[in-house]
């Protein structure tokens, strides 16, 4: 299949004199708005103790650890943003994403042991289950750092209990064991009750000699049965009885090395638990590169820095989305399906570090004179038409067969509606693209480039539509919402406005509503917002899109379930004619 | 004969960023047209000086419509 691979159709092209000088100030507003989402995770590095406070204990914060477990220039960040249920330390209290250790790729997590040490804190079960969903989407090993103090008790009812609590992650751990999905746990300090089960439901326990692992902490142990509440007396015998247990916490290495043996390794330093770590990813299951790939590795043909120009942060301002793509895949190469048909819509198969990938995305702009066919009004691009939905599900079918994984760029406004596009059977076929995808079972990347709106937020490769949904990225120009704000306020008060008319009262409240609505969906559709809610898993720098591209595709490609032989794969054939 | 700038869709016309006499640079943007809630930029068909502009910011344009000429 070389002829295939080896050199695509170039496509994009370089930059005019024009466009780099009308291009000037939306880089500017690009790399200021780039820089708040900078500043906002750097603020959420230094919540809890400081470095130094840490290190002078003989610690390494859980920075540090990742810092020193992750191949260089391989760490890609996830939710670190994230905190759905408002927690004033501004965290979910664990560090996540997506690296390289040894040479091979793993889903990353740990505990922050600057903050609490480590406690399980409201929103974290959340953040903990999109980790072993990615773990178990991307086929890949779930390496934790485990620091974990048990729960915030304050705050307890927000997260212990529940169908997604706190609770869940040891049997999402056990789930993925089930999958034959490997958990290796680096674990540090005190970890009683749910940080003992944090750390003894991994597949293999790498301790450090200071550590200890327990159904219940000293806390617990040296307490009382409830007798209707608390007197000076109490107290006393509590701080006698809290200052023997300190001494001598349950569960050291003494007891789950020498003892039981749930420790595989004990280690003297730090830093040997993860050289522990590093060593065993040495061996995990993963195919060489070589074995999927279709091409040598090739850097984009065109500079990255365009991408800032070429992207308008304007949400109203069209673009060209092919020459954004064309400086995401190796050599500015790809094989477009179906380039004649809905045209709305980009499908085409591209390579990403030497593998195939299948990317799918909204087009912008006026899409020509009788588009859509089937109405009397011009179609623009970022809606979806007949036309789109059905080469999306043809090409979306086809890269399932294929098992091709799919990569999503999303700048819409929504399906076409009302009653022509209702006989054109959009509906219809925006759920059979729900029905085509899942299908598939290949996984899936999305990135929310501006707009996700509506149901078409969903269809096209949205998280909450499918299960193959590896991660969603969004930039500083994301905005997601059912509906824009306005839109929205005429929806909600447009029949109020009539009823005041008629009656002869002032417009005045009922427009001020309006403007009300209109902000209130522009704030909460706001790129930190996305974050900070989950609607997306990461803001990303617009040069960094293709590193996290690079890693998901090498993900998919390390040790995939199911593999269509190249020279099997009827999609490239569909595509030459 | 310049080089014609044609309306590539009906629309408004919202933002002229050039005049009669206005230096140009091939693809750079020199009108904004609003259709559908979305600006479409319209740019320089070529290097050249804008000689003649036949529509103003406001005008409400036809496909096709001529714009401007830059020779």
């Amino acid at each position: 299949m070389r002829p295939y691979f080896e050199k695509m159709d170039p496509f994009g092209k370089e930059l005019k004199k024009g466009e780099l000088k009308r291009t000037e100030s939306n880089i500017k507003e690009i790399k200021d708005a780039e820089e708040v989402i900078e500043e906002a995770v750097e603020k959420i590095k230094h919540i809890g103790l400081p470095t130094e406070k840490i290190n002078s204990r003989g610690q390494m914060t859980v920075w540090q650890r990742l810092e020193y477990l992750v191949d260089e220039g391989t760490w890609c960040p996830l939710h670190s943003l994230y905190n759905p249920l408002d927690n004033e330390e501004g965290s979910t209290n664990v560090v996540d994403g997506i690296g390289k250790i040894s040479g091979k790729w793993a889903i990353i997590i740990g505990f922050d042991n600057k903050l609490m040490a480590g406690a399980w804190m409201p929103g974290q079960s959340e953040n903990i289950l999109r980790i072993t969903d990615l773990s178990k989407r991307l086929n890949l090993p779930l390496v934790w750092i485990v620091n974990c103090s048990g729960a915030k008790l304050p705050e307890q009812e927000k997260f212990y209990a529940n169908r997604r609590g706190a609770g869940t992650p040891f049997f999402r751990h056990a789930e993925l064991e089930q999958m034959g999905i490997p958990i290796l746990a680096g674990i540090y300090g005190t970890n009683p009750a749910g940080g003992g089960y944090q750390s003894i439901s991994p597949t293999i326990l790498f301790a450090h000699k200071n550590c200890n692992i327990a159904v219940g902490g000293a806390g617990i142990v040296s307490g009382m049965a409830p007798q209707g509440g608390f007197d000076l007396e109490m107290a006393e015998s509590l701080i006698e009885k809290a200052k023997t247990h300190k001494a001598k916490p349950p569960g050291s290495v003494k007891t789950h090395y020498d003892s039981t043996g749930f420790f595989r390794y004990v280690y003297e330093e730090e830093k040997e638990v993860l050289d522990g770590l590093k060593d065993y990813m040495k061996d995990m299951p993963a195919y060489n590169p070589k074995f999927f790939r279709v091409a040598e590795p090739k850097a984009p043909a065109y500079p990255d820095d365009d991408i800032m120009r070429l992207l308008p942060i304007e949400p109203k301002r069209t673009y060209n989305f092919d020459q954004i793509l064309a400086r995401l895949v190796d050599g500015g190469e790809h094989s477009e399906f179906r380039p004649d048909y809905g045209p709305e819509v980009y499908t085409g198969i591209c390579k990403i570090d030497g593998f195939l990938v299948a990317c799918i995305a909204n087009r912008q702009g006026y899409l020509g004179k009788g588009y859509p066919e089937y109405a009397d009004y011009p179609g623009i691009g970022g809606k979806l038409y007949r036309q789109g939905l059905i080469k999306m599900n043809e090409f979306i079918t086809l890269c399932g067969r294929d098992r091709l994984p799919i990569i999503w760029f999303q700048d819409t406004s929504g399906i076409d509606v009302g009653d022509i596009a209702e006989k054109a059977e959009l509906l219809g076929l925006g759920q059979s693209q729900i029905y085509s995808i899942q299908q598939t079972d290949v996984p899936m990347m999305l990135v929310v480039l501006r707009k996700g709106s509506a149901a078409a937020h969903y269809v096209m490769g949205g998280p909450t539509a499918n299960r193959h949904n590896a991660f969603t990225l969004g930039t500083v120009a994301t905005e997601i919402y059912v509906m824009h704000g306005e839109t929205a306020a005429v929806a909600s008060y447009a029949r109020r406005l009539v009823k005041e008319k008629e009656a002869g009262n002032p417009l005045d409240p009922v427009i001020d509503n309006m403007n009300a609505l209109a902000e209130k969906y522009h704030e909460k559709s706001r790129p930190l917002f996305c974050a900070k809610h989950g609607l997306v898993d990461e803001i990303v720098n617009l040069k960094n899109l293709r590193k996290y591209m690079v890693a998901f595709t090498g993900g998919a490609y390390q040790n995939p379930k199911s593999i269509c032989p190249q020279h099997q794969m009827i999609l490239p054939r569909i595509i030459k004619g | 004969m310049g080089e014609e700038v044609l309306a590539p869709m009906a629309g408004k016309i919202i933002k002229m960023n050039v005049e009669v006499g206005s230096e140009v640079e091939e693809d750079e943007e020199i009108i904004i047209i609003e259709a559908m809630k979305m600006e479409t930029p319209i740019y320089a068909p070529c290097d050249g000086k804008v000689t003649k502009i036949l529509k103003k910011e406001g005008d409400e344009i036809e496909e096709d419509d001529q714009i401007a000429i830059i020779e």
